[in-house]
């Protein structure tokens, strides 16, 4: 698991970028508007959420639009899905024990 | 809207059958030179196996990577619980902590497992219980809660990506 993801989202007003990106994309200049920040200070956050690899970013006529990328989310899933198969595997091997048991 | 956030949880539950009496397979969950053969998969070894079985007693187990698991070699694995139900060949109860050693602040997940034990014919069922009620710092505990609490906004997202792809 990749702690940047989370060092990244550990930030309350980048978690808000984040909430506010699942509803759609949106340009700097909206993101630094609805909550209520300075626009230099939204960039700061949205090129820390970029480079964590959170938030993607295309351009559109001559925005650059920011939206959410799946990959993240899907780490988080995939790491708890390994705790999961661990358990998969140790009751397997808890059955293969008790096969050798008396 | 943040703070539902960490209300969320998640359980995985499992069922197995085993073809075992009901007094095998507890002994084989309670006795910690027993429980030491089984509980590591394949290329871990059991470094440390305690297990005071009462109500309030530490169940403490250490897991550590082999040499066939290369870069990760001796990283080790602890879980450590205490004990808050004990019904003998019945039911367990304990609540976990389960981290890398060394990476506590960001892998470590709180759990509560419950172990069932019943009989059916000459098998024996094992049912598993666990609730993961946080995973590391608040940030991955937020991070965790978006992926299973807004499933619906993921899927949103999921078919605004695959519409980008196009």
């Amino acid at each position: 698991m990749d702690a940047t993801t989370f060092a990244a989202l550990g930030e309350p007003t980048r978690l808000q970028i984040v909430e506010l990106l699942r509803e759609r994309p949106f340009a700097v200049g909206d993101i630094a508007e609805v909550l209520s920040i300075r626009q230099p200070q939204a960039s700061k956050h949205l090129r820390v959420l970029r480079e964590a690899g959170i938030v993607g970013v295309e351009a559109v006529a001559r925005r650059r639009i920011n939206h959410l990328r799946a990959e993240p989310f899907e780490q988080i899933d995939d790491w708890v899905d390994s705790f999961e198969r661990l358990w998969e595997i140790r009751l397997d091997s808890l059955g293969t024990f008790l096969e050798g048991t008396p | 809207m943040i703070l539902q956030l960490f209300k969320k949880k998640k359980e995985l539950t499992f069922e197995r059958a085993y073809a075992a009496p009901i007094a095998a397979v507890w002994d084989a969950w309670t006795r910690p030179e027993m429980l030491r053969q089984w509980w590591g998969p394949e290329k871990t070894s059991i470094t440390d196996c305690e297990v005071d079985l009462r109500v309030g007693g530490r169940i403490h187990i250490v897991m550590e990577a082999g040499e066939q698991m290369g870069k990760y070699q001796g990283t080790r694995w602890p879980m450590d619980g205490t004990f808050t139900l004990v019904d003998t060949q019945r039911a367990l109860r304990y609540d976990a902590r389960s981290w890398t050693e060394g990476e506590q602040d960001t892998t470590t997940i709180d759990h509560v497992n419950d172990v069932t034990l019943s009989e059916d014919g000459d098998k024996t069922v094992v049912s598993l219980r666990i609730t993961i009620n946080e995973i590391g710092s608040g940030a991955k505990m937020a991070a965790f809660g978006m992926k299973w609490g807004y499933k619906q906004q993921l899927d949103k997202l999921d078919t605004y990506l695959s519409q980008e792809a196009q």
